[in-house]
């Protein structure tokens, strides 16, 4: 497979410029927390294998992808940027003389299989310290490396059931419905494994250790819970599904609006947000009325306020909702589609959520960001590579393998 | 064993609700995270619910819930006195994190450039709302709002009512976790450089940012995903991600290929046992059948069998059946469930806080295990102005005099 040597010196320095990831990350978890590195300018191999690929570089749903090719899905594009690529058949056992040269080239090393698999393949954490002893080596899990229930595998809708999100999400009198549109997790747990190797990058500057990190998606989304969890410790109460209600605002919820299946959102938290309400809805009668007058005369007389507020916003545009109340400092916004956001939201456009990166397949298209900014040294995105794009470069100018060396190997179908 | 990964790096917290998990996570990392409240206490102490249902600002479980492991300080930073005192915090720290509306803090004299020109390698990180630029910067915000605006509530919810929320706060935890990557990837790169920047996170775009399969679909098809409550739309198909049994809910999903094929067939096999025309049987190879491909119809056949015969099972039978058959059905836990759950414990998860409210309630004591560090959460949420003492006279080193002129002026 041709491959050109990668051109980046044009490119500003990102925050992580000098930090080398060796990343056998998959599917979103993996790959995104490969991704935060590399969009930040570390040096991220990726190793995968044609004869077992990603999902996502199989995922068939866009009509842009083809059944014969690896590199023209979408889904592994976005969560693959900036990321160079090594196909290499790990059950190969000569493959070993590329890999153990990368354990020795690489500050990280970042994994998502099923807890033990690395294990089998004789490529844990132990054996990566006998070439490079300070290396910082991730682990990411849907339970966890250890317990009893470490060899169970599932994807973000599993997360979302153990975490006890599921049983907080939609209406008290229906079964629960699916939190975040499916994905939740899948995004939490890869920022929270960038943090903890960053914050481990950090720590070997100062100490010169490396370290052993590991994440689940179990223990981290269900800290999202805490107050439930100390609530039914405290009071003895599983509040369960709410809808849109909180306790300690009112109105709090979705209202319609003009148009099919549009609405928009208001949240009015104090008294003093209440009169800015009331007066940008005109002061009419009903508002005056005692049944509204204080917070908790409008929690026990809910339904009804919900009717009213929603007789107001029904007939309007959800935009012109938001942008008429915020005028009047009240906490209002359009519940937004994806036309809204990608095509039409200025605020998104301003912040660059999406960036244009040229896909060698794909064309242009907008990719997306790391959901964090950073003002002097911002994310550079590079397009997703192809599978096995840069294993020339990897093998001949990061690793040193002489020419026969590396047709050897290629002979050997090392590199599948 | 040494202490979390950043142990000797400092933070000071400002941040209200919009901002609580980021200090938390640095807290957890072994920074010395210091909350700094306004003299009287944060309005976000007033959070729902309290403990033993009594208001108070020493009983918010919320706050108790996300400010672990901190600190904390009373400080008006408004006044000239405040402001010189949070001069002197910040030329201490490593972080300064807050969620106060773009702009206030260059309003009061301490912006970016000011606290730099203090510390050069500080980190700002600032969480809000819809960001520190841009149109809507100044528009008021809340969980709600921003997940409204984010696109992810549109998706969310029973076709025929409005879209619906999580009953707690999924886009500000979040946003706090990214806030705390962007806080360490800023902070790695002080280190090194000696540079301190703004780490700027929305809300709204944090949502946005689990959005990949909306993105896409509209993006290169035109199309909007359904709202379509317990499913899942991943491809055409919206298939059913949730299921209701005797006593609870569960999470089974059909995967296709060599991923989903040993739990297909596990689930075709027990129905068996129960279900004279079960729809499942007729698959004939597991292993060859392709998920992405079926037709919303052919979902449904399945839908309609599998919906009566999970009913008729406890979340204990499923459980148990799921883990005997390899049938990877998930039952959806309760809070009682996290506290009980063998997994959790096994590994250590929960810890006594001894919070001198709360007495002996059990916590989450980590994001993440590490083998070498201990990255836990070590003490509860500070009462309000548990701290002034310490880090005024013993480490900022200022006089009865001065800190007398403090309170007297309402700075602390």
């Amino acid at each position: 497979m041709p491959s050109e040597t990668p051109t980046q010196q044009s490119a500003p320095k990102g925050a992580l410029a000098g930090v080398k990831v060796l990343d056998f990350g998959w599917a979103i978890v993996g790959s995104l927390t490969g991704k935060f590195l590399a969009d930040h300018g570390a040096e991220v191999i990726r190793v995968e294998s044609a004869s077992r690929p990603d999902m996502t570089r199989v995922d068939r749903r866009y009509s842009k992808s083809s059944l014969s090719s690896l590199d023209d899905k979408p889904w592994f594009a976005h969560l693959n940027t900036s990321k160079y690529s090594l196909s290499l058949d790990l059950k190969n056992p000569r493959s070993r003389e590329v890999l153990d040269r990368l354990i020795g080239w690489a500050d990280v090393v970042n994994e998502n299989f099923t807890p033990g698999t690395l294990q089998r393949l004789g490529l844990d954490y132990d054996y990566m310290t006998t070439i490079n002893p300070d290396i910082i080596f991730v682990s990411g899990s849907l339970f966890g490396q250890t317990g009893p229930l470490a060899q169970e595998w599932g994807i973000d809708g599993t997360g979302a059931a153990i975490s006890g999100r599921l049983n907080l999400t939609g209406w008290p009198d229906r079964i629960p419905i699916t939190p975040s549109s499916g994905i939740y997790g899948d995004y939490v747990v890869p920022l929270m494994n960038a943090t903890a190797v960053v914050a481990a990058l950090a720590h070997r500057e100062k100490t010169g250790l490396g370290q052993y990190l590991e994440a689940s998606m179990f223990e981290v989304t269900a800290q999202q819970i805490t107050p439930a969890v100390l609530d039914w410790q405290s009071n003895g109460r599983l509040e369960g599904r709410t809808g849109n209600r909180v306790a300690n605002a009112s109105p709090h919820g979705v209202f319609p609006c003009a148009g099919e299946d549009r609405w928009c959102a208001i949240a009015v938290f104090s008294d003093h947000e209440w009169t800015d309400f009331v007066s940008a809805l005109g002061d009419p009668d009903w508002a005056a009325d005692s049944r509204f007058a204080t917070l908790e005369a409008r929690k026990a007389n809910e339904d009804k306020l919900e009717r009213l507020v929603a007789e107001w916003t029904s007939s309007r545009d959800p935009h012109e909702v938001m942008t008429y109340l915020q005028e009047h400092g009240v906490r209002a916004a359009a519940v937004q589609g994806p036309e809204d956001i990608i095509d039409n939201d200025p605020q998104l456009r301003e912040r660059g959520f999406l960036q244009t990166v040229d896909h060698a397949v794909l064309g242009p298209f907008g990719h997306q960001t790391p959901p964090f900014k950073l003002s002097a040294t911002p994310a550079q995105l590079r397009p997703a590579p192809n599978m096995g794009e840069h294993n020339e470069y990897i093998c001949r100018e990061l690793l040193g393998l002489s020419d026969p060396e590396y047709i050897e190997l290629l002979l050997e179908d090392v590199f599948r | 064993m040494n202490k979390g990964l950043l142990n000797g790096a400092c933070a000071l917290d400002l941040t209200d609700e919009t901002g609580f998990v980021c200090g938390k996570v640095l807290g957890d990392l072994g920074v010395d995270v210091v909350k700094v409240e306004r003299p009287g206490g944060d309005a976000s102490r007033l959070i729902p619910p309290f403990h033993q249902d009594v208001p108070g600002v020493e009983r918010s479980l919320y706050w108790k819930a996300f400010n672990t492991g901190k600190r904390g300080v009373t400080l008006d930073i408004e006044k000239p006195a405040g402001a010189e005192v949070f001069r002197q915090l910040v030329k201490r720290a490593d972080f300064v994190i807050e969620s106060f509306e773009p702009g206030y803090l260059e309003q009061i004299g301490l912006g970016f450039d000011v606290l730099r020109a203090i510390n050069p390698k500080i980190v700002l990180v600032s969480i809000t709302s819809f960001g520190q630029t841009g149109p809507y910067s100044h528009y008021k915000g809340s969980e709600l709002i921003s997940l409204a605006m984010s696109g992810v509530l549109n998706n969310n919810g029973d076709p025929d009512r409005a879209p619906v929320k999580e009953s707690l706060d999924s886009a500000l935890f979040h946003a706090g976790i990214a806030g705390a990557t962007g806080a360490v990837t800023a902070y790695y790169h002080a280190v090194l450089s000696g540079a301190g920047q703004q780490v700027d996170i929305s809300v709204q775009e944090v949502g946005a940012s689990r959005l990949t399969s909306s993105i896409l679909a509209w993006d290169l098809e035109r199309v909007t995903l359904v709202r379509d409550g317990h499913k899942s739309q991943m491809g055409p198909t919206s298939s059913d991600w949730f299921w209701a049994c005797k006593d609870g809910h569960l999470f089974w999903h059909m995967l296709g290929g060599a991923f989903g094929a040993p739990a297909n067939k596990a689930l075709s096999d027990w129905m068996d046992e129960y279900v004279k025309d079960n729809p499942l049987r007729d698959v004939e190879d597991w292993m060859k059948f392709d998920k992405a491909g079926i037709t919303q119809e052919q979902w449904d056949r399945f839908a309609v069998a599998i919906r009566p015969f999970f009913l008729r099972f406890t979340k204990d039978e499923i459980r148990e059946q799921s883990l005997k058959r390899g049938i990877n059905a998930t039952v959806a836990n309760d809070p009682h469930d996290l506290l009980e759950s063998e997994q959790l414990r096994a590994r250590g998860y929960w810890t006594h806080l001894n919070d001198p409210v709360l007495g002996d309630l059990e916590f989450p004591k980590y994001f993440f295990q590490a083998r070498d560090t201990e990255n836990f959460s070590r003490s509860a949420a500070p009462q309000l102005g548990e701290d002034n003492e310490d880090i005024y006279r013993n480490e900022l080193r200022l006089t009865s005099e001065q800190i007398d002129e403090l309170r007297t002026t309402h700075a602390i």
